[in-house]
């Protein structure tokens, strides 16, 4: 942490990795901030306090082709996309780091894994960058996390104004780092600096106390409070769509005449025929299901079933909900409603 | 990215149909086997235990293994048309190439039945999962492992009786076994049992003692089977049933099969009245 990098060097710095790695990084898309794969270094936006869409889609695209085949030919000819270039990951906040460390026991599972996760997970170095500034939605400490925290980064750059102060945690990242050492100031006062960007930070992050909460949920599924959560729910299903934790998706075959494709897609506990299967049988049928299901699984069943909190308090269904159904509010609820 | 099933778990084995046998107008039992012969003798299917069934263009289908592995070569699966999958399944013919992939999930505690009498019960098509513990326990090679089985099965009429061969012909036959066939309704050409299911069970007030319970059939045939075995003085271990639910990777990673925290695909679909009980009503 005793290495910095000046902010005007950025752009320079994220070419020279972008000349041997994928750059995935945050860029400006009309009034979205997303993360996009092969872009520019000068194009890469940080002023944001974070992408608009998680980037867990680096890893689990929202759509990806899994095989293609075709039906006439022997042994219907599969075929697989390209593996792809090793990948940089850079610009992703704490929060979402600590999501995909919070999802990756799901897809790589102690006996099934699950290939195209995996794949792009080896392929990829991630480069972490504090949070400049936090929201007024962000609430990651409640999970035991923090805006400059560096879990799940190769490399970490924190933020301090006009430089960032550069620390290499992993091999892989060393491998990176070397890609760009020339642009690395000494600068002895950087981690004092950072300490206290973490303290001020901190500070400002909304205090919601998630202790206890789990244990009430473990008895609150007939709680007559999901139903009255669930009236305003309009099921749209941004908040999973947007949501570095939410793992759930489809698997669809996409042919015209014998030439197809399976693919698979996000998909979401909101949409309504989510659970029916066919003949008519629904196992979360209404709102209320769906919105019990959804709650029940950030704040019990994924913590259950891997011991990691299912949510990471990034904020961004609290922010993008159009019926303003705040997952912080429904912490504080289940507190008073059990 | 990898070539093979072996590596990557959302690819399916290409299989042959071998032998289709139509069971009832809307039920056809369809023998596959796999076209790697080391594969269909690896695959290690126990009972209980399901696949994904993949067509290509059109998609794939969570379908319950209805043979035993006794019988080795081949597997079973017994599909009712009942979605737009199944709809495809039902026009294929002998010959037909299709992808299977699994087995998934756990499977019926035949180690812990051993010893014990053993009360089946199925509905409809919900029999095809438990025919792979029938066939399994009736086996010459594992018929000293149990007691005396019993089978009550019923259907909507005569004509919607699956495995009538089974039924009427081969598990009759079968040493210290009893076979009670029971349909819905009162028609032409049946001399047998009418009565719903669970009436049927009542009537027949099986003795809980050194026994276990299985069943498997439409939702609310199993909850009232659930009742009456209750009300008989089974209890909760001794119950034990197959859950199905949608499913899209059977491999404990699209969401869809939860269960509260359990997933059907990876922690059942064989549970017993005691674990159900824990769960949310919510399958």
């Amino acid at each position: 942490m005793n290495k910095i990098i000046k902010k005007d060097q950025l752009a320079a710095v994220l070419d020279s990795i972008a000349a041997k790695y994928q750059l995935i990084a945050p860029v400006q898309d009309e009034s979205t901030v997303l993360f996009k794969p092969g872009v520019a270094g000068k194009d890469v936006v940080l002023d944001a306090v974070n992408s608009t869409v998680s980037p867990k889609g680096a890893f689990f695209p929202q759509w990806e082709t899994m095989y293609i085949y075709n039906t006439a030919e022997a042994d219907f000819a599969i075929k697989y996309p390209e593996e792809g270039p090793d990948r940089v990951l850079f610009g992703i906040r704490p929060c979402d780091m600590m999501a995909l460390l919070h999802i990756d026991p799901v897809f790589i599972g102690s006996k099934f894994g699950d290939y195209y996760y995996e794949t792009k997970r080896n392929k990829t170095t991630i480069i972490g960058v504090s949070c400049a500034k936090v929201a007024h939605t962000c609430f990651c400490s409640t999970f035991g996390g923090s805006p400059t925290g560096n879990k799940g980064a190769d490399i970490m750059f924190y933020d301090l104004g006009d430089k960032y102060a550069v620390e290499v945690i992993t091999d892989k990242g060393k491998a990176v780092a070397d890609l760009f050492s020339k642009f690395l100031v000494d600068d002895t006062g950087a981690p004092a600096e950072v300490e206290a960007k973490a303290k001020e930070l901190a500070s400002l992050l909304k205090p919601v106390d998630v202790t206890g909460v789990k244990e009430i949920m473990d008895g609150a599924f007939e709680n007559p409070y999901w139903k009255e959560l669930s009236r305003k729910c309009l099921n749209c299903g941004v908040c999973t769509f947007i949501c570095p934790t939410c793992h759930c998706f489809d698997v669809v075959d996409e042919a015209y005449m014998c030439d197809g494709q399976r693919v698979r897609c996000w998909d979401t506990c909101m949409a309504k025929d989510f659970n029916l299967a066919a003949g008519g049988h629904n196992t979360r049928p209404t709102k209320l299901e769906k919105v019990r299901n959804r709650f029940m699984h950030k704040l019990k069943y994924h913590l259950d079933r891997y011991n990691l909190a299912g949510c990471v308090g990034c904020g961004r269904c609290s922010q993008k909900c159009p019926v303003n159904l705040d997952i912080t509010q429904v912490i504080s609820d289940v507190k008073a409603v059990k | 990215m990898c070539k093979c099933a072996a590596e990557n778990p959302m690819l399916a084995y290409p299989a042959t149909i071998t032998k289709i046998i139509e069971e009832t107008p809307d039920v056809k039992t369809f023998q596959m086997v796999f076209d790697d012969p080391q594969i269909q003798e690896n695959f290690g299917n126990q009972p209980g235990q399901v696949t994904m069934i993949s067509l290509l263009g059109h998609g794939e289908i969570t379908i319950s293994i209805t043979s035993s592995p006794t019988r080795k070569g081949m597997l079973e699966f017994s599909i009712k048309k009942v979605g737009r999958v199944t709809e495809i399944v039902h026009q294929l013919e002998v010959g037909a190439k299709v992808g299977i992939r699994g087995p998934y999930g756990n499977n019926f505690p035949y180690e812990s039945m051993k010893g014990k009498d053993l009360l089946i019960i199925g509905g409809g098509i919900g029999l095809a999962p438990v025919r792979s513990l029938i066939d399994f326990v009736l086996a010459d090679e594992n018929r000293a492992d149990y007691g005396h089985v019993d089978i009550l099965y019923g259907a909507r009429s005569k004509a919607d009786l699956c495995f009538k061969y089974d039924l009427f012909d081969t598990w009759p036959k079968k040493k210290d076994t009893s076979v009670y066939v029971t349909i819905d309704r009162p028609e032409e050409g049946w001399d047998g049992k009418v009565a719903f299911v669970p009436a049927y069970l009542e009537e027949l007030n099986p003795s809980p003692a050194n026994k276990i319970a299985v069943t498997c059939g439409p939702p609310i045939m199993i909850k009232f089977v659930l009742q009456t075995l209750a009300k008989l003085g089974w209890q909760d271990e001794q119950i034990i049933t197959t859950l199905e639910g949608r499913m899209k990777c059977c491999i404990g990673k699209c969401g869809r099969c939860n269960v509260g925290d359990k997933f059907i695909c990876l922690d059942g679909p064989v549970f017993n009245l005691a674990q159900i009980k824990q769960m949310p009503d919510e399958f």
